[in-house]
């Protein structure tokens, strides 16, 4: 895994195994991302999912989430592109890139595992 | 990464609060995209600015910009804000005028034109190779796949930020070995052009890589709009090829892949179709119009009197009222609702309505998101007969 904003990151995890646009599928004020099924809380826990579309607005939305105090305390992703990135830099959200997404995404759902803990600089991410 | 003495000083704060933090958010995100240097832009264009999407963090942000000293160092336009400048029209809510002055008052103090256009190429259309930052995910496209011009999907803070220091980081787009095309997307015959935004949406959803895709070459200027800006929403696509259209030099084609959109992948994108009565709200300009959609609209309400099942929205940038100022009367005089300086998507409305039918797919994705409203997606000429005939 490779870290893009560093920093420490533990916690409970959730699970959103799609790519989201900021814009439209997350609430800011309650914390909470809309899939077609259902809405899901993110708020202090650690956010693994695909990576960002849609709108550029979304470095404002991820910033917006912090402000309220609702945003999650790290991110785990397949790709960043810069709305993502942006966000996370002025809202200092720790983002990290997992390299083998697919591979980690099935793991913490065929295992169950729901906590994950990255210490910053230290390369490796453990998941339980 | 590599700064020039300037961009140094820049970071350092020599020129002030404001440069520094835009300069310290650039080189980190150029640094987490293995960025070496910084490259110069002619022209950034500001998403990110409507009270109703950023909230009162998102305006104090940019107000502490404007505060510390920010200024515009390149030609620097402005998307659309949540409010109607123009006053014709009832379907947008424009009781967050307040809130909404004071982001335009920041931005425009920070010397950044207040067009209120999500197509800033209105203005000035960007020559290929010039490198750009831009927000607004479907100018991006459009400024990438129709102009040649190079510039990243950057998050509203990077393309404020870019505005206040004159660079942005040298990654992504903007380095030519990374504007290559790998799959080629082609079209079932059986697909309609006035359905192209839910083709827009399915390859948005669908396709991760930059394609190719030669049947929007038989697109007019506002249906290729259209296309591109739904592939913008649904997915991240910065970029497209339209063989003959895109200018040369500006990708690289490497076909690794071929897909066919099929009539069945975009009918979930399509919509449902409503029962008669409901009550209508017809939609075109998402992006903004052109003229020539403008025209088209005036064009086809000909044969009709006023309004009958709902109401037609059009959204148009601010300086069209004056510059098309015979037209736009023409238009008021079917009826027919103009705001001017922003659009549904990033605004509230001020009523309900059964369904929402418009030719554009990004108004589809953020409508049904956001306002949690039925959408219908159709060509031009069926979203006027949806409320007038």
């Amino acid at each position: 895994m490779k870290p893009v904003v560093d920093g420490d990151c533990e916690g409970e995890v959730v699970l959103v195994d799609q790519y989201m646009s900021f814009l439209g599928e997350v609430d800011p004020v309650r914390g909470i991302v809309k899939t077609e099924k259902e809405e899901i809380s993110v708020e202090g826990k650690i956010l693994v999912f695909k990576g960002s579309r849609g709108s550029t607005v979304g470095s404002y939305v991820i910033y917006a989430m912090k402000q309220y105090g609702r945003s999650p305390l790290c991110m785990l992703v397949k790709e960043v592109e810069p709305i993502l990135i942006a966000g996370c830099v002025i809202a200092e959200i720790p983002l990290l890139v997992v390299e083998e997404y697919d591979d980690f995404a099935g793991t913490l759902k065929n295992k169950n595992h729901r906590y994950v803990r990255y210490t910053r600089g230290s390369g490796i991410l453990y998941a339980w | 990464m590599y700064l020039t003495p300037e961009q140094e000083a820049m970071l350092k704060g020599e020129y002030g609060w404001s440069t520094a933090k835009a300069m310290e958010i650039i080189v980190k995100v150029g640094e987490s995209l293995g960025a070496e240097n910084l490259v110069k832009i002619v022209h950034a264009h500001i998403s990110g600015v409507s009270f109703s999407n950023i909230g009162e963090h998102g305006t104090r942000f940019i107000r502490d910009f404007y505060e510390k000293g920010g200024r515009a160092r390149v030609y620097t336009t402005i998307n659309p804000g949540c409010v109607d400048y123009s006053g014709l029209q009832s379907i947008i809510d424009n009781s967050l005028i307040n809130a909404q002055k004071d982001i335009d008052n920041a931005l425009v103090k920070m010397g950044f034109n207040p067009v209120f256009t999500c197509i800033p190429y209105w203005y000035r259309p960007p020559s290929p190779g010039e490198h750009l930052a831009w927000g607004e995910s479907s100018a991006v496209i459009f400024a990438n796949t129709f102009y040649g011009g190079y510039t990243n999907r950057e998050g509203g803070p990077i393309a404020l930020a870019a505005a206040i220091t004159g660079y942005t980081y040298n990654a992504g787009l903007h380095l030519s070995e990374n504007r290559r095309a790998t799959v080629l997307v082609t079209t079932a015959p059986d697909i309609d052009r006035q359905v192209i935004g839910a083709v827009g949406l399915w390859i948005g959803d669908n396709i991760r890589e930059i394609t190719v895709i030669p049947f929007a070459k038989h697109l007019t200027f506002p249906e290729l709009k259209i296309l591109l800006a739904s592939m913008a929403a649904s997915g991240s696509h910065a970029m497209s090829v339209v063989p003959g259209l895109t200018p040369r030099g500006t990708y690289i084609e490497e076909i690794e892949e071929k897909i066919v959109v099929e009539k069945n992948d975009i009918d979930k994108y399509i919509g449902d179709e409503y029962p008669r009565g409901s009550l209508v709200l017809g939609y075109v300009g998402c992006p903004h119009t052109t003229l020539m959609e403008l025209m088209e609209v005036a064009r086809l309400l000909e044969r009709y009197g006023s309004p009958r099942k709902g109401r037609l929205l059009l959204t148009i940038p601010v300086e069209y009222t004056e510059r098309y100022r015979l037209l736009i009367n023409r238009l008021k005089s079917k009826g027919v609702e103009i705001a001017a300086g922003t659009c549904p998507v990033v605004s509230r409305l001020r009523r309900k309505y059964d369904v929402v039918v418009t030719n554009s797919g990004k108004a589809a994705f953020y409508l049904r998101k956001i306002h949690g409203l039925k959408v219908r997606i159709t060509g031009l000429r069926e979203v006027i007969e949806s409320v007038y005939a």
